[in-house]
């Protein structure tokens, strides 16, 4: 909404402004979608990791009790959960493409 | 069936145990809550001068959403075991709440230093960039107050 709004006000300025401003707005959508991708990874992947491993550990080895299957999921959703982290700081201290520079004014 | 009450098995056992369950979720979202809405001020008032940085500055909220989960793994683990008064001792019910406020206390405490160091460091970060190492390094530390609740109350749950 409140891209709409600066673009019809950049739109009756020159032609760069405009170009600008629309670089300014993909960079913004694909750091919205990277972090967004990164999140839904860190709320999501604990989640799924425990409860497809608890079904999957109780499915392959059914002589281990069901206290050491629910502390096996646990310990594999907490260690995903890190995996997942890592990867994001990772990439926003590395990588983070088009974030570089982009201080115009 | 639920008669064969005792003093190792009486009818309020399981509340222990549920208590423990809810503390588990309840004190550490309530640190998540806090150190969420305390670094957002911060990403907030940084981002009107440098909203490229934003990508950076989430790792705050994202590390203090963290803790949450550790809250909801304990709370998961917790309400799997609960079961009736007659197969549920009050030693089980004891051990799931002593499980419980651990993770939900030291989820609470590592809540509130995310929250301070993130606001300060997403702040400071805007500034002097070179303080990003810093403020994650911190904010590890900050977060591992938490996982050492977790592992306490997982020992604890295997008892």
């Amino acid at each position: 909404m409140s891209t709409k709004n600066k673009k019809a006000a950049g739109g009756n300025g020159v032609a760069p402004k405009q170009t600008r401003q629309q670089s300014h707005d993909s960079q913004d959508y694909s750091s919205f979608k990277t972090v967004l991708f990164y999140c839904m990874l860190i709320v999501f992947l604990p989640v799924l990791t425990f409860f497809v491993l608890k079904g999957f550990v109780l499915d392959q080895f059914l002589d281990i009790s069901e206290v050491k299957v629910n502390i096996a999921s646990a310990v594999g959703a907490v260690v995903a959960l890190h995996i997942a982290l890592g990867l994001y700081i990772y990439r926003a201290y590395f990588g983070a493409p088009g974030s570089k520079g982009s201080k115009t004014d | 069936m639920s008669s064969e009450v005792s003093s190792d098995n009486p009818i309020y056992g399981p509340f222990f145990g549920v208590m423990g369950a809810a503390s588990a979720i309840i004190f550490s979202a309530l640190g998540a809550a806090y150190g969420t809405a305390k670094s957002g001020t911060g990403i907030a008032a940084m981002s009107v001068m440098r909203p490229e940085l934003i990508m950076k500055s989430i790792i705050p909220v994202v590390m203090a959403g963290i803790i949450a989960i550790y809250g909801l793994v304990v709370a998961v683990l917790i309400a799997g075991a609960l079961e009736e008064p007659s197969k549920y001792s009050l030693y089980r019910g004891f051990i799931h709440l002593g499980a419980g406020l651990a993770v939900g206390f030291s989820g609470l405490a590592a809540g509130f230093a995310i929250g301070i160091v993130g606001d300060a460091g997403v702040r400071g970060t805007a500034q002097q960039p070179r303080l990003f190492v810093g403020m994650i390094l911190i904010l590890i530390f900050a977060e591992v107050l938490g996982l050492y609740g977790l592992i306490v109350a997982i020992y604890l749950y295997t008892k």
